[in-house]
C-alpha cells in the first residue's frame, strides 16, 4: 500500500456532498473503467478479436435505512448531480416498503492504494504474437483425425477503480487479470464429445501474461484433441455407487457451488431468495453444523496470490482479509458485506463486489479455497480404492437453490479398480447432498497439488450480474456417491 | 445538457455517422446499444435493493478485405469515437484472413414494423411507482401472513446499427417485469409478469397467484424417484426448451454436427402437435425487426408438427452454408453463432386447466432451476423444480410436494406432449403450458 492520488477526487467529492445534501446518512461513490481484450480462433481462422473498453461511476446512498443505486457512462459535473440525486430519490421511494431498516457494520477509513502483481506485463506480447500462438493451438488439435470443431482463446482484462465514501475513504485499485484454454470438439458415432485444457473452462487468475504461459496451450493441444476423439468410442460411466477421486478443477465447481454460495450470507439473509435463492447453512448452524469430515477446512482469503478475485479492497471499501468459513468440518463462518454483517453480527469478509462500475455491488464469493491434504499424488488418492472412478474437468453442474441436492457431469472419467487408473469412461456423472457428500471426503491431495482455479462468469443477483472468483483446491476422495445419474441411474 | 445515448436519437446517428465517416477500413459496421433498466428488489416484504442502471456501447467492426477486428467503447465523444474506429482498424490488420466472411450485410430494404414497442412511461417509470407496485404485492402478502421476495422493474433500449454499404437501423424498445417468490414457512410460490407497458401488469393479481401457490403448497410431502405425468406451467416450460436454443436451433451447431438436428432437417424429431417458431412480430413477444448487423429479421419454421424445419442464420453462416440470411445475428464477435432469442411455441387445443383433465396421479411444476446440459446430442438436461410443486391426483391439484431433480431428454419429452391453448410470455419467449407423459425425477430434496 502507498500514498494514494485519487483520479476523480474533485468529481467524488462533489457527488459525495450532492447525495449528502440531499439527505444521504452515508454515500460511497465508485469511478472505474475497464478494458477486456479477447482474441478466439477457431477451425483455423480467427472467429473472435476485439478490445472493449468502458467507464463511468455509481453512487450509493443510504437513506433512513434504505439503500439507493444509480450509475451513469457520462463523467461529468451535470450529470454528476443527477446520479447523486437519483440514487437519494430512489433510496426515498424505497423507505415507503420499510419494515426493516439497512444498518451498516463499522468500517474504518482508508486512504491507499493496490495494484495487481504482474511478472510479465500483458502489454509486451502483441496481439499479432497472441492471435498466432492460439492458430499453433489450434493447429496441433486439428492435427488429430476425428476433431470437428477446435476453439482457443486468450482473456486479457484490466480494471481501475477509484473507490471514496462519506466516511473518508480513498482508495485506488489496478487490477489485471488473464485466462486462456483451449477446446477440442468431437462429433461422431452418433455422440458429441468435448473437452477442455486447462481446467473446466481455462486458467483465470490474477496477474500478467504469466498466467497465460502457465495454462500450457501449445503443451496440451494434442491430447486434448486425442481424448475428445477417444471419448466418442469409450464406455459409458456405469451407475449405482462407488468411490470418487475428482480432479482439482472439478473440486473447484464442487466448493463453489456447495460451500462458496451457500455461505454468501445475503442468500443466508433470504436477500437473494427468488433468484440465486437461499442456503441450508443457516445462521443457527454457526459454529456447531458439520459441514464435512474432520480434514475438510475451507477459508475465504482475498489476500491470495494469483487467485482470480485477490484485490486489495472490495467495492465498499473493506480491505483484503481471510475468514475461516469451514474449521476441521465445522461451520464458522460467512462471507458478509458491511449490511449483512450487521444484520448478523459477523466480520466483513472483503467480497462485496461489482461486476464493472455501473453495478450495484453485492457479496460475491470471493477465493473460497480448500485446504490442502496430505495425498502427494493421484495414485495416493487411487490407492486403497477396490471399485471407483476418477472425474475430471467440469461438463454440467445443477444444485438447488438451498445449496443441497447437487448433480454433476464430467468432461472424462476413468476407471479406478484396485488402486489404479483403468480404462477410459464417457458422460460420468454424479450426485448428493451437500453435508453427506463433505462428511464422506476421507483424503486431499497436498500443497504441491493445490491450484487457484479461477470461475470468470459466475452469475448472481438481479439485474443478473457476472463476477471473477475462485476457489483453489487438491483433488481429493470420497465414498460411497451416487454416480452415473441422467443416464438411467 | 449532456449527451445521452439512450434516449437521444440524433446523438446515436450522429456516433453512428461519425464512426462511419472516421473509419478507413474497406467495410465498418457502427452498432449502438444504450440502456437504461431500472429495478427494485425486495425481501422479507421490504425494499432491499433498488437501483437505476444507465449505459451506452458503440461497437465497431471493421473488415480490411477478409480480415476483420471489432473495438467498442462507451466514450462516445469525438476522442472516444475516434479512438474505437482506430482500434478497430488495427485489430482488424492483425487478423488472419477468414476465407468464409463474405462481407457485412448490405440488404438495406425496410424491416417490417412492430407496433408498439416503446411506452415512454414505462421507459421513463420512477422509483415511486416500482415501489408503489412492491406496496401492492406486500399488502396481499401480509393478508395470507406470508411474505415475498422478488422484483420489480423497467427498461428503456436504444439499438441502432449502420455500415458503410447503406444499412441503417433503429429500434427503440421498453419493457417491464414482476417478479414474485410468495415465501412461507414450509413453502413457496411463484408468480411472474411481462409487458412493453408496465400498466399491462397488474402486481396485486401476481402476487395473488403466488401467494396461493404458497398457501396451497404448505406441509409438502415427500415424492418417490419414478416417472411421472408432468404439466409444466409456462415460466417452467420456457426454462425447459430455453437450451434449445443454444444447443440446436443455430446455424453453427448444425453445421458442426452436435445439434439434434444435425443430419435430421424434414426428419420427424418431436410430436405431431409440436411446432416451434422463431418470431419477432409475436405480439406479446420482445421482438425487434433486425438483428446486430443490421439485417432485417424473419420469422423462421423451426419445427413444424414434430418436423425438423430449419435453424436460423446470420450473415456468415448464410454465406457459408447456403441458406438466407434470417436475420439472427447477435453483436460482432460471438462464439456462439446466430441465435433464436424469441421462440413461440404454437398451442394446443386444451385449455391449461383441461390438461389437468384425465391426469390420475401427476406432479405440477410452476417453476424450474439451475437447468444444465448433461447430454448435447440426446438433449438430455437436468434441473431442480422450486416455488410451487403439487401434486396431481384424479385431474386435480391436491397437496404440495418438495422439490424434484429431473433428469430429461428435451427433445424426447416433446413426443410425449399436450400443449395448453393459452400463450404466455415467458422472458422473451411466447409458449403455453405443457403436460408432459413420463417425465423422469431421479432425486428429491429436503424442501
Amino acid at each position: 500500500m502507498c500514498e494514494v492520488a485519487l483520479e476523480f477526487e474533485a468529481e467524488a467529492q462533489r457527488a459525495l456532498d450532492t447525495a449528502s445534501a440531499k439527505g444521504a446518512a452515508y454515500a460511497d461513490v465508485r469511478f472505474g473503467s475497464t478494458r477486456d481484450e479477447h482474441v478466439e480462433v477457431r477451425n483455423g481462422v480467427v472467429a473472435g478479436l476485439s478490445d472493449s473498453e468502458s467507464s463511468g461511476f455509481s453512487v450509493r446512498a443510504l437513506v433512513d435505512g434504505a439503500w439507493g443505486f444509480a450509475s451513469s457512462a457520462l463523467i461529468e459535473a451535470g450529470e454528476i448531480d443527477r446520479v447523486s440525486t437519483l440514487a437519494v430519490d430512489i433510496a426515498r421511494a424505497s423507505r415507503a416498503v420499510q419494515t426493516q431498516r439497512i444498518e451498516l457494520d463499522l468500517a474504518g477509513k482508508f486512504i491507499a492504494s493496490y495494484a495487481t502483481p504482474v511478472q510479465i506485463d500483458p502489454s509486451t506480447v502483441s496481439t499479432g504474437e497472441r492471435v498466432a500462438y492460439l492458430l499453433d493451438v489450434d493447429k496441433e488439435m486439428r492435427a488429430v483425425s476425428g476433431v470437428t470443431v477446435s476453439r482457443a482463446w486468450i482473456d486479457i482484462w484490466h480494471t481501475r477503480k477509484s473507490f471514496a465514501s462519506t466516511e473518508g475513504s480513498r482508495i485506488e485499485q489496478q487490477l489485471v487479470q488473464c485466462g486462456s484454454a483451449l477446446s477440442a470438439l468431437a462429433v461422431g458415432a452418433g455422440d458429441v464429445q468435448d473437452r477442455v485444457h486447462p481446467g473446466t473452462g481455462g486458467l483465470y487468475q490474477t496477474g500478467g501474461y504469466e498466467v497465460i504461459n502457465d495454462a500450457k496451450l501449445l503443451e496440451n493441444a494434442r491430447r486434448v484433441g486425442e481424448e475428445a476423439v477417444a471419448l466418442l468410442t469409450a464406455d459409458q460411466s456405469p451407475s449405482g455407487t462407488a468411490d470418487l477421486v475428482l480432479s482439482g478443477d472439478q473440486m473447484s465447481l464442487q466448493i463453489h457451488e456447495s460451500i462458496g454460495h451457500a455461505l454468501e450470507l445475503d442468500r443466508v439473509l433470504g436477500w437473494e431468495a427468488n433468484f440465486s435463492g437461499t442456503s441450508f447453512a443457516t445462521l443457527d448452524k454457526l459454529n456447531t453444523f458439520r459441514y464435512g469430515s474432520d480434514i475438510v477446512t475451507v477459508v475465504c482469503d482475498m489476500t491470495c496470490p494469483k487467485a482470480l478475485a485477490t484485490e486489495g479492497y472490495d467495492d465498499e471499501g473493506t480491505p483484503a482479509t481471510s475468514v475461516d468459513l469451514i474449521r476441521d468440518g465445522i461451520l464458522v463462518g460467512y462471507m458478509a458485506g458491511r449490511d449483512t454483517a450487521a444484520a448478523a453480527h459477523v466480520s466483513c469478509a472483503g467480497v462485496v463486489r461489482a461486476e464493472y462500475w455501473g453495478r450495484l455491488p453485492m457479496i460475491r464469493i470471493g477465493n473460497v479455497n480448500l485446504m490442502p491434504g496430505t495425498a502427494a499424488s493421484l495414485d495416493e488418492l487411487f490407492d486403497g480404492i477396490k471399485q471407483g472412478i476418477y472425474m475430471e474437468s467440469n461438463r454440467s453442474w445443477s444444485i438447488d437453490d438451498k445449496r443441497l441436492n447437487f448433480q454433476f457431469g464430467c468432461q472424462i472419467g476413468y476407471e479406478i479398480k484396485n488402486g489404479k487408473r483403468g480404462r477410459l469412461l464417457k458422460n460420468p456423472t454424479y450426485a448428493g447432498m451437500t453435508p453427506e457428500f463433505w462428511a464422506s471426503c476421507d483424503a486431499i491431495g497436498d500443497q504441491s497439488t493445490w491450484v487457484a482455479w479461477g470461475t470468470p462468469n459466475c452469475g448472481k443477483g438481479e439485474p443478473l450480474q457476472t463476477a471473477r472468483s475462485c476457489q483453489a483446491s487438491s483433488p481429493a476422495r470420497f465414498r460411497n456417491v451416487k454416480v452415473g445419474v441422467g443416464y438411467g441411474g | 445538457m449532456a449527451v445521452d445515448f439512450v434516449t437521444d436519437d440524433s446523438a446515436v446517428q450522429e456516433a453512428l455517422d461519425s464512426a462511419l465517416r472516421l473509419s478507413k477500413a474497406d467495410e465498418t459496421e457502427a452498432l449502438v446499444m444504450g440502456s437504461e433498466h431500472a429495478l427494485t428488489r425486495y425481501t422479507h416484504n421490504y425494499i432491499h435493493e433498488s437501483m437505476v442502471e444507465r449505459n451506452w456501447q458503440l461497437s465497431v467492426r471493421a473488415a480490411i478485405g477478409k480480415r476483420t477486428g471489432v473495438a467498442s467503447t462507451n466514450r462516445l465523444d469525438a476522442e472516444g469515437i475516434a479512438s474505437v474506429v482506430a482500434r478497430a482498424h488495427e485489430i482488424a490488420s492483425l487478423a488472419p484472413e477468414d476465407a468464409d466472411f463474405p462481407g457485412l450485410p448490405d440488404d438495406a430494404t425496410p424491416c417490417d414494423d412492430i407496433p408498439a414497442t416503446y411506452d415512454e412511461a414505462t421507459a421513463a417509470l420512477p422509483p415511486q411507482a416500482r415501489a408503489d407496485a412492491v406496496a401492492q404485492i406486500v399488502r396481499v402478502m401480509r393478508r395470507h401472513d406470508i411474505y415475498a421476495a422478488g422484483y420489480v422493474a423497467s427498461r428503456n433500449d436504444t439499438i441502432a446499427v449502420a455500415n458503410s454499404k447503406g444499412v441503417r437501423r433503429t429500434f427503440r424498445g421498453s419493457d417491464s417485469a414482476i417478479n414474485i417468490k410468495a415465501i412461507g414457512e414450509t413453502s413457496s410460490g411463484y408468480a411472474e409478469g411481462y409487458a412493453r407497458r408496465f400498466t399491462d401488469l397488474d402486481p396485486a393479481a401476481l402476487a395473488e397467484v403466488a401467494a396461493r401457490k404458497c398457501v396451497d403448497g404448505a406441509n409438502p410431502e415427500v415424492l418417490s424417484p419414478g416417472k411421472y405425468t408432468a404439466i409444466l406451467e409456462p415460466a417452467a416450460f420456457r426454462e425447459f426448451i430455453g437450451y434449445l436454443s443454444w444447443i440446436a436451433f443455430g446455424a453453427q451447431p448444425l453445421e458442426q454436427g452436435s445439434s439434434f438436428m444435425s443430419g435430421k432437417l424434414g426428419q420427424k424429431v418431436m410430436g405431431d402437435n409440436v411446432t416451434i417458431r422463431d418470431d419477432f412480430t409475436q405480439p406479446q413477444g420482445l421482438g425487434m425487426p433486425f438483428d446486430f448487423e443490421g439485417a432485417p429479421r424473419w420469422p423462421v419454421t423451426l419445427i413444424e408438427r414434430g418436423v425438423a424445419d430449419d435453424v436460423v442464420y446470420d450473415s456468415y453462416y448464410a454465406a457459408k452454408m447456403h441458406h438466407v440470411n434470417t436475420g439472427h445475428a447477435l453483436p460482432a464477435p460471438n462464439a456462439y453463432g446466430p441465435l433464436p432469442l424469441n421462440l413461440v411455441v404454437d398451442p394446443g387445443v386444451t385449455s391449461a386447466a383441461g390438461l389437468l383433465a384425465g391426469v390420475e396421479r401427476g406432479v405440477l411444476i410452476s417453476r424450474t432451476w439451475y437447468i444444465r446440459l448433461v447430454d448435447q446430442q440426446q438433449t438430455i438436461i437436468t434441473g431442480m423444480t422450486r416455488d410451487g410443486l403439487f401434486a396431481i391426483e384424479d385431474g386435480r391439484i391436491t397437496h404440495g410436494l418438495k422439490n424434484m431433480r429431473f433428469n430429461e431428454s428435451i427433445v424426447e419429452a416433446l413426443g410425449r406432449c399436450e400443449l395448453a391453448s393459452e400463450l404466455v410470455r415467458s422472458e422473451s419467449h411466447v409458449l403455453p403450458a405443457v403436460r408432459i407423459e413420463g417425465f423422469n425425477f431421479t432425486s428429491g430434496t429436503e424442501f
